[in-house]
């Protein structure tokens, strides 16, 4: 029998988005949902409205094993380009000691430090994160080589919140770099950071849109 | 929030991406993860409570929308709105196949009062939060329950204390009292 009664319609709609319509009835309105676009779209609405609820929500990150997971059972799961050549320029030996890179005149005492490299490889870049007067102190002894049209660009990893960029790394050098207060608060309450492919200049959003090529431990040693 | 409201930036480039999924190319799927996933991840862990299986979850969500990122149309809602349900039914079936209590874990944090830091891709809630208010206290607890913690009728009657006929009431009234407001 086929539904009629649309304000019925309308409330079975809202329970099944709930999530309180359960059993027989929620697997009978699942077909009609799949047989009436009438009753798609009246829960396309609901499922607007109502995920108001979770977008005021803390999010979470998921560990790096999940996506690796996801791809693996798509069939994608060849590493991307740019972590190739990376692993291929770590082999190579290209890195040579980050201590000889230190800057004189940074701060003496780092409150976090993180060491960013492929898996047991030596370390592509060295920061080290000072949180007075709040500067970021970024080394490079011979970066991986940079894509045409691209940079890399280093986030923050706050726990339970959203990546919050520290700007683009250079590939070989160092640079001192004052941080904003929203970067000094979501270095403090990270226990990673990570590093992204952008578009030159970094992302636009925000957030990472490229590809995340590295996730490094950020070291507490104050 | 209406469905046919302007996209933001993020929104746009939210479905851009799906449409680059559809297309079959993969590393805009990787790029979406990384946009989406936290919001989805901390959406089905409050629902199932534990980390492993909110993983599983995820995976098989992010599954999901690869395949069926053609069926997806702007036009008919927000992308994450969509990527969201599709993480919360793959939840909702996960919670009906469960038997006992579940166990809770203490790195999730408690569903109630959790502001959003991001303000990336968290747009959307003022209205909610403005209509939520509207709400009786009985009405927004059990709306949350069922909605953020995935909880039954059921569930909620005991976790409330109240008749179950009285929490069926309340979600009944505080749904339609929703919809009139985000619609006024």
């Amino acid at each position: 029998m086929k539904p009629t009664d649309s304000k019925l319609l309308d409330r079975l709609a809202s329970e099944y988005v709930l999530g309180t319509l359960r059993g027989p009835a929620r697997r009978r309105f699942a077909r009609w949902r799949e047989e009436l676009p009438e009753v798609d779209a009246l829960c396309r609405s609901w499922e607007e409205r109502l995920s108001a609820l979770t977008l005021s929500r803390r999010p979470h990150s998921p560990s790096a094993q999940a996506w690796r997971s996801i791809a693996a059972r798509l069939g994608f799961n060849r590493p991307s380009p740019a972590l190739r050549w990376v692993a291929s320029l770590a082999l190579l030996g290209l890195l040579v000691a980050l201590s000889s890179y230190w800057n004189s005149f940074a701060p003496p005492r780092p409150a976090g430090v993180a060491q960013i490299s492929a898996p047991g490889q030596p370390p592509q870049w060295r920061l080290e994160y000072f949180a007075e007067p709040g500067q970021l102190h970024v080394s490079s002894a011979n970066g991986p080589v940079l894509p045409a049209g691209h940079d890399y660009e280093l986030w923050a990893l706050p726990a339970g919140g959203s990546p919050v960029s520290l700007g683009l790394l250079p590939v070989r050098g160092e640079r001192n770099r004052p941080l904003s207060e929203s970067q000094r608060l979501a270095l403090a309450h990270s226990t990673q950071v990570a590093v992204s492919l952008e578009p030159a200049g970094g992302s636009r959003t925000g957030q990472p849109t490229g590809p995340v090529v590295f996730i490094a431990p950020l070291r507490s040693v104050s | 929030m209406s469905v046919s409201q302007t996209m933001s930036t993020a929104d746009a480039k939210l479905a851009e991406l799906i449409g680059a999924c559809a297309k079959g190319q993969s590393q805009a799927l990787e790029q979406l993860y990384a946009l989406a996933s936290p919001v989805l991840f901390g959406c089905v862990t409050r629902m199932v409570r534990r980390r492993a299986v909110a993983e599983e979850i995820l995976q098989d969500a992010f599954v999901s929308i690869w395949q069926r990122a053609a069926q997806y149309q702007s036009t008919r809602g927000s992308p994450m709105a969509w990527m969201i349900a599709v993480a919360r039914y793959r939840a909702i079936d996960q919670l009906r196949h469960e038997r006992g209590a579940p166990v809770l874990m203490p790195d999730i944090p408690d569903a109630a009062a959790e502001a959003d830091e991001s303000g990336q891709l968290a747009g959307p809630s003022e209205a909610m939060e403005r209509c939520m208010r509207q709400l009786t206290g009985d009405q927004q607890r059990c709306i949350e329950f069922a909605f953020v913690n995935g909880r039954s009728h059921e569930e909620i009657s005991r976790l409330t204390g109240s008749p179950l006929g009285t929490v069926k009431s309340w979600i009944r009234r505080a749904l339609r009292a929703l919809r009139e407001c985000l619609e006024s």
